[in-house]
């Protein structure tokens, strides 16, 4: 079972997990990412909305340097996790990946078993000690993605014979198999059905226990239901980041109130 | 008169149609061409096709049918007592053209009036003094009954000819009356051209399959008529391949099979991993301006005639090889005795391979969603172990059909195993010894002074039957293996 209820749950909410300072991103020519900053907590979910291009998932991509496998990208500004930098030149991209993990827009298991999609990750970094122990982590990391009892009586059966919602959870497994610290996801129920939807934001809701979650969304709604901070971006700056609450019932920005009201967008 | 003019005349009739046929439709309307049904060039071009289209049928009928015909009609003027032995009435026939043409060179040579042509007889004067002035040799003294039989073929063709203008012209007017008939604003004229472009395109399609189909039946007519004079068993199951052209020959497959498979499995063993690596670097860490570069470098590869990567294996990798594993050589195993052997010629083949691998693999691996790439990055991969782990199993279905293709590719080869495997039909296990495949085979029974009708001979299409049907099965192999591969992504 997972242990939702930890004590350090509510006792501090305020810890700054990653914090972005003057961040600039460059595709080619294009000034896609315009002097962002940006303070993320620990335990909650931050949601990034805006109209389409305006940079929001080019930004979330920064924050696991998963911009880099793009010729054409180049990031300037300091992104900080947990105080470090990890634009750094000593820090190795490959092991940021693990501890900030991605879900994406569009459900992407591998061509495997459902086993082998969530031991992926763990296999990789030698995180299990033998065999018994990556079935562990494996049942673990299928009952935080809230599809344990959907998949235990097949979890040799492949991995894209799921439906869609189904999918994206075990996407959601195989990304917290690594155990990371921040979990990232780009727009994540927009390939989905709303009953799948409904439940991958249950979901979200209760991965904030354990992990910060960066949640990019189209919808506004999923942005009130699941987060506690929004962040709205528009052509590339950052508008206007508070309380989700704030930003949706009283917001700063003309800008702010014209998207959430569907004057822009 | 000559086919070359009456096509000439059928082009400008339809050229004509064509400009008739659109000046009507559009006169139909009152020359506003936005009231026709379809669009002048239309109505044009469905005139000339009914021009054109029937009569050049029925030309194209009456050309392949009129010699058929007129021989049929002649031969029978051919007594049974004028075919030497051995010899069949083919051979007579042939005689009978020779005159026939000869007659006709003469006859526009001005050597003989057309009349003297008709009239002469073989008892009364030398035909072959005659032809010979003109230029046509004949091998012996031309019989009467030859000559008549040549003068009636010559006559029989020369009205056959006319009637073939007369009826081609009057279809071809007819045609093209018809077309001006229906010329009018409401006739479909774009259906129809549209449905005749079909049968065009459909005509080229069932023209290639026909043709492979026709492949097929040639080469399995003669192996029927080899498999009557040699047992089936003895040549599918003997061991012994010594043809012997005084007849009594040991014509079995397994000892070139088993040459082609083991130079073919040297050639995949070269090829594969080196084809492969090059498309694992090309599709996943070469840049844009790299790949522009070395992809078609790679292909150009493919381009080389196999005449030259022969030459390459007998002059270079041959001696090569030798330098080092034959007699005094730098390794000095002396395991080699001569230039060709089963890994020269399986390594050349094998680098002629690898831009067939390359090239399909590196498609087949850049059909694998970059989506799976990102999501295996996203856990904290890097690029080698997504490589290993996620693109390569994903794209090994696609992969192996990329293999078996180069297979069929490496055992229907010829050139290179002539020139570097050498001609000697052994079982072997050593890569150094000289050996030789079925098409090396198929080459050197066909060639040379053989009789057509002996076993020696019919072998070679035993054996491309054969080679036919393995090919074939690794093609269709690949074929329901590429395919099933695709259907996962999409």
């Amino acid at each position: 079972m997972f242990d939702a209820q930890r004590p350090g749950d509510t006792v501090d909410q305020k810890e700054t997990k990653i914090s972005a300072r003057n961040v600039q991103v460059y595709y080619g020519d294009t000034h896609a990412i315009k002097d962002v900053n940006v303070d993320i907590e620990s335990k909650s979910v931050t949601a990034f909305i805006g109209p389409s291009g305006c940079g929001k998932s080019t930004f979330l991509r920064c924050i696991n340097r998963m911009n880099d496998t793009i010729d054409i990208c180049r990031v300037q500004g300091d992104i900080l996790l947990d105080g470090e930098d990890i634009y750094d030149k000593k820090v190795d991209p490959v092991q940021l990946r693990a501890k900030v993990g991605m879900v994406f827009q569009k459900p992407n298991p591998f061509p495997k078993s459902i086993y082998d999609n969530v031991a992926y990750g763990p296999r990789i970094h030698g995180l299990a000690r033998s065999r018994a122990d990556l079935d562990v982590i494996v049942e673990k990391s299928l009952r935080r993605g809230a599809i344990w009892d959907e998949v235990k009586d097949r979890l040799h059966a492949p991995g894209t014979g799921l439906s869609g919602g189904q999918q994206q959870r075990l996407c959601i497994a195989r990304a917290v198999a690594t155990e990371p610290e921040v979990l990232l996801m780009d727009e994540p129920c927009s390939a989905l059905d709303p009953i799948a939807t409904a439940q991958v934001e249950e979901l979200i809701d209760e991965l904030r226990n354990q992990y910060s979650v960066v949640i990019v969304t189209h919808s506004m709604q999923q942005a009130a239901r699941v987060s506690q901070k929004t962040a709205f971006f528009h052509l590339g700056n950052l508008v206007e980041y508070g309380d989700t609450s704030q930003i949706f019932t009283n917001p700063k920005d003309e800008r702010t109130e014209s998207y959430i009201t569907g004057r822009i967008g | 008169m000559p086919v070359f003019w009456l096509v000439l005349i059928l082009l400008a009739l339809a050229v004509a149609g064509y400009f008739i046929g659109r000046i009507r439709a559009v006169n139909s309307v009152g020359g506003d061409s936005r009231v026709l049904h379809s669009l002048p060039v239309y109505y044009g071009a469905s005139a000339a096709i009914s021009v054109l289209v029937p009569a050049m049928g029925l030309l194209a009928i009456w050309l392949l049918a009129q010699p058929i015909l007129v021989e049929r009609s002649v031969s029978g003027m051919i007594p049974s007592s004028l075919i030497p032995d051995g010899a069949n009435l083919n051979l007579v026939m042939a005689d009978v053209r020779r005159v026939a043409e000869g007659l006709n060179v003469a006859v526009q040579q001005g050597a003989i009036s057309n009349e003297q042509a008709r009239t002469l007889r073989a008892e009364t004067s030398d035909i072959r003094a005659v032809l010979g002035q003109v230029g046509v040799a004949l091998g012996q003294e031309v019989r009467p009954e030859v000559l008549r039989a040549a003068q009636s073929y010559r006559n029989l063709s020369a009205s056959g000819a006319l009637a073939m203008t007369v009826t081609v012209l009057a279809l071809a007017m007819v045609g093209l009356g018809v077309s001006i008939r229906i010329s009018h604003g409401q006739f479909r004229a774009r259906n129809v051209v549209e449905r005749v472009i079909l049968l065009l395109l459909m005509a080229a399609a069932s023209l290639a399959i026909l043709t492979t189909i026709g492949i097929v039946f040639s080469m399995l007519f003669e192996s029927i008529n080899f498999f009557r004079l040699h047992s089936v068993s003895d040549f599918f199951f003997g061991a012994t391949w010594a043809p012997n052209f005084r007849g009594d020959s040991d014509l079995s497959i397994l000892p070139l099979l088993w040459g082609t498979l083991y130079i073919s499995f040297i050639a995949l063993l070269v090829a594969v991993p080196i084809g492969l690596f090059a498309a694992i670097f090309l599709s996943e860490y070469a840049g844009p301006k790299t790949r522009a570069i070395a992809k078609p470098l790679l292909e150009i590869l493919a381009g080389i005639p196999t005449i030259v990567y022969g030459l390459f294996a007998l002059l270079t990798v041959g001696p090569l090889l030798v330098s080092l594993f034959g007699q005094s050589g730098t390794l000095g195993v002396n395991w080699m005795s001569g230039a060709t052997s089963v890994l020269t010629a399986g390594a050349v083949m094998g680098i002629m391979l690898v831009p067939f691998v390359s090239s399909l693999s590196d498609d087949i691996i850049n059909a694998v969603p970059q989506s799976i790439r990102d999501g295996s990055l996203g856990l904290g991969a890097t690029p080698s172990e997504t490589i290993r782990n996620v693109v390569i199993p994903a794209a090994l279905p696609g992969i192996v059909g990329a293999i078996l293709l180069a297979a069929s590719r490496a055992i229907g080869e010829t050139m290179i195993v002539v020139m570097g495997a050498g001609a000697i039909a052994k079982f072997s296990l050593s890569p150094f010894d000289s050996m030789t495949t079925i098409t090396t085979r198929i080459v050197s029974q066909l060639t040379g002074d053989g009789d057509f009708s002996s076993p020696e001979t019919l072998v070679a299409f035993a054996l491309g039957l054969t080679l036919f049907v393995l090919t074939l099965g690794l093609n269709v192999l690949a074929l329901v293996i590429v395919r099933k591969y695709r259907e996962q992504y999409e």
